[in-house]
């Protein structure tokens, strides 16, 4: 090797020395990274555990992240409150409540190690919809994408409408805010949540009823005379929040469509169970043979005896025989009776295999409005033959808005009754929580009161059919029906007696302007 | 030219027709890759190609799951309707054997007393087809408001099949679904049972309006 050789080799080597250690420290030496949550860049350290059913947050280092109290843990519930809203959950139990609203969730929150584990959609629709937080889980990444969104300027328009002793405050929206209403002595408040509003053009309210109407740019406040008290709705397409105001001493019954209203305020407690399906109509059957209509007869009579044996009802059953009835009929029956509530029985079936549990049912929005939207052309159509005068029309108009208002009103509270007939059978029961849904259900279409139908189990399913045969398991599934009747009667008894009607959930409920008449 | 010169031409001449035609019938079988396949004429002379379509059929648990499958189909809607139709009313791929015809209700033609509901027997993915094999699609409609008509045949039976909610959900949207996430000209979807539409289809949902899409239904 010559001189010229060796230089070269030396050189190659010393070249290759730095590449080679580079290389041993550019090795990884530290454990592979678990799941990570970034807020603003910057990584918090709060546990995540990795589950079939999705990621599950640790609570507590999130709240002190992202504002809040966590307030009683008695270790089965706890309590959260962020801003003024109160948030109540249960460890196992997939419905909670944000503010007044029943919300269901993906999966249950656990508990952990360090405190309540909890799954990403209880950070969005707590976090998110309270403080307009989004969350965006990335599950190739393993990371939680935690942002404030940017706050929205949103238009806001007013009206307000006076008949028969009753002022309607309308505010309409273009989009969906993020708000909660306060009632305060003599006025109530629209605090709008993370958003803006570019308000209306100022005009001078002159109502008997209504002082005034301001607007802030997160704020809406009804002053009323002294004297009035108000009730609020939520309607939609476009987003609208209704609120009824009228003299505390006497609240007046406007003639036709608001009966159904002035139906929720009466003091009547009517029960109507509809035992599913009978007569020719079966129902499903399952493996055994038994037929959804037999158990759906059996388990109404069993209601309808225990609800009046513990509840100040009436009951009226839609069939008490193995007859067959239009579903039409079913729901007439319910307002001949001008019941309180409406409570279909029915037991479920499915193609493929695996499906069991329960759950519950009320009538999707987007049925509502299908229905409206037909009684409104109807309407329409006899309107334009006839065109009404200016002050016919104006009364038209209130006695459409009224309509829709009361059928959204059913809407919200037929989700609330839901959402607590959910909550009882799976706490009562093992079954597996199929959660509150909602359909284009016939049966459910033409009621003029809550109405819900609640599947209690899957016949087709070989365990579940043999269980209910089980005259004690029936027994367990109505106590369940009769707990949460009572809850729900208790209150919206409270309801009548003290605070105005919460909105429902957003997006929950909609409804176009519809007919005056009935469906 | 000599002889040999002119057998050279001949040979190159005969290599570019056979190559021509090789390609022709590559291109016929729809040799290429990705979800629009070589074209070629259907049936009535109008253009056809291969389209990839998500099938959402009744799946174990309750839901609905897509299956991707590539259909012949040409660029009318209605054509695009007929084939998601019938490859749903076919059952998921593979091994999937047929349904067992469904409880029927009695006092229908040619039934008996009801039946006990047999487990579907589902295909490999967990997947069963929505209706008994007797079921035959009808004719199909599209309005200009994007409002699907599909008619459902079983002559033997004047009624669908009896069945608890979900099964009747799932057997309802998976057509729905599958039109109205598939063909971009289908908004919604009315269902008729032998050339009659019903107040309900099994004693829950509402069939005398159009139906709209529901993806909450879907698996993920």
């Amino acid at each position: 090797m010559t001189e010229l050789h060796r230089l070269v080799l030396l050189a190659t080597l010393l070249l290759a020395l730095p590449l080679l250690v580079a290389a041993q420290i550019g090795r990884p030496e530290a454990p592979p990274r678990g799941p990570v949550v970034v807020l603003d860049g910057r990584e918090l350290a709060v546990p995540v555990t990795i589950t079939p059913g999705g990621p599950l947050f640790a609570l507590k280092p999130l709240v002190d992240s992202l504002g809040g109290q966590l307030g009683s843990d008695d270790g089965e519930s706890f309590n959260l409150k962020i801003d003024a809203t109160e948030v109540v959950t249960g460890i196992g139990n997939a419905i909670i409540t944000v503010g007044e609203e029943i919300v269901s969730l993906s999966q249950p929150p656990v508990r952990g190690e360090g405190g309540p584990l909890v799954p990403l959609d209880f950070l969005r629709k707590t976090w998110g919809t309270v403080s307009g937080y989004s969350f965006d889980w990335r599950p190739e990444e393993s990371r939680l994408i935690v942002s404030r969104r940017e706050s929205r300027e949103i238009k806001v328009s007013l009206d307000v409408v006076h008949l028969q002793g009753m002022t309607t405050v309308v505010l309409q929206f273009p989009e969906t805010p993020r708000y909660r209403i306060n009632q305060q002595p003599g006025a109530v408040e629209v605090q709008v949540l993370a958003d803006r509003l570019a308000p209306p053009v100022r005009k001078k309210v002159e109502d008997s009823l209504v002082q005034d109407v301001t607007f802030a740019p997160q704020l809406v406040r009804i002053q009323l005379v002294p004297d009035a008290e108000v009730e609020s709705y939520l309607l939609d397409n476009p987003f609208r929040l209704v609120f009824d105001v009228h003299r505390k001493s006497a609240a007046p019954v406007p003639a036709g469509p608001s009966a159904a209203v002035a139906d929720l305020r009466s003091s009547t407690r009517t029960i109507v169970v509809d035992p599913g399906h009978g007569g020719t109509e079966t129902g499903a059957i399952g493996p055994g043979g038994i037929a959804e209509k037999e158990l759906t007869l059996v388990l109404a009579r069993d209601l309808e005896a225990r609800l009046t044996q513990r509840l100040p009802v009436r009951v009226v059953l839609t069939r008490n025989d193995d007859s067959k009835l239009p579903l039409d009929a079913r729901t007439a029956v319910a307002n001949q009776n001008k019941a309180d509530l409406f409570i279909s029985i029915h037991l479920n079936s499915s193609l493929g295999s695996g499906a069991h549990g329960a759950e519950t049912y009320f009538l999707s929005s987007q049925a509502s409005d299908t229905r409206a939207e037909s009684a409104a052309a109807t309407e329409n159509v006899g309107g334009a033959a006839a065109p009404a005068a200016d002050a016919g029309q104006e009364t038209q108009d209130l006695q459409m808005i009224l309509w829709d208002l009361a059928q959204s009103h059913h809407l919200a509270e037929s989700q609330r009754f839901a959402g607590l007939v959910q909550a009882e059978l799976n706490q009562a029961l093992e079954l597996k929580d199929r959660g509150v849904k909602q359909a284009p259900f016939r049966v459910l279409m033409g009621a003029a009161m809550p109405a819900v139908l609640v599947e209690l189990g899957f016949i087709s399913n070989p365990d579940e059919e043999a269980k209910l045969q089980n005259p004690a398991y029936r027994a367990d599934l109505v106590e369940a029906l009769v707990r949460a009747v009572g809850r729900y009667l208790e209150a919206s008894q409270a309801d009548r007696r003290s605070t105005p009607p919460l909105p429902p959930p957003q997006g929950a409920v909609r409804s176009n302007p519809g007919s005056p008449n009935p469906p | 030219m000599s002889r040999r010169a002119a057998g050279w031409v001949l040979a190159a001449a005969l290599l570019l027709v056979a190559g021509g035609l090789a390609w022709w019938w590559q291109a016929g079988r729809g040799g290429g890759r990705g979800a629009r396949r070589g074209t070629a004429e259907g049936a009535a002379g109008a253009p056809t190609e291969r389209h990839a379509f998500d099938l959402y059929f009744p799946a174990a648990g309750g839901g609905l799951r897509g299956e991707r499958r590539e259909l012949q189909v040409s660029e009318s809607p209605k054509d695009r309707i007929r084939k998601v139709l019938e490859a749903l009313l076919a059952g998921p791929a593979a091994a999937a054997p047929a349904s067992p015809a469904a409880a029927p209700r009695p006092g229908s033609t040619g039934a008996a007393a009801p039946a006990p509901a047999a487990p579907s027997p589902a295909g490999p993915a967990g997947l069963v087809r929505p209706f008994p094999p007797e079921v035959k699609l009808g004719s199909v409609e599209l309005s200009a408001d994007g409002t699907a008509f599909v008619d459902l045949r079983w002559p033997e039976h004047e009624d669908p099949p009896e069945s608890g909610s979900t099964e009747e959900i799932q057997r309802v949207y998976s057509l729905v679904d599958s039109l109205a996430l598939n063909v971009p000209q289908v908004n919604r979807v009315v269902l008729l049972w032998n050339g009659t539409q019903r107040i309900t289809f099994s004693g829950h949902l509402d069939t005398s309006r159009p139906l709209l899409p529901d993806r909450t239904l879907l698996a993920p």
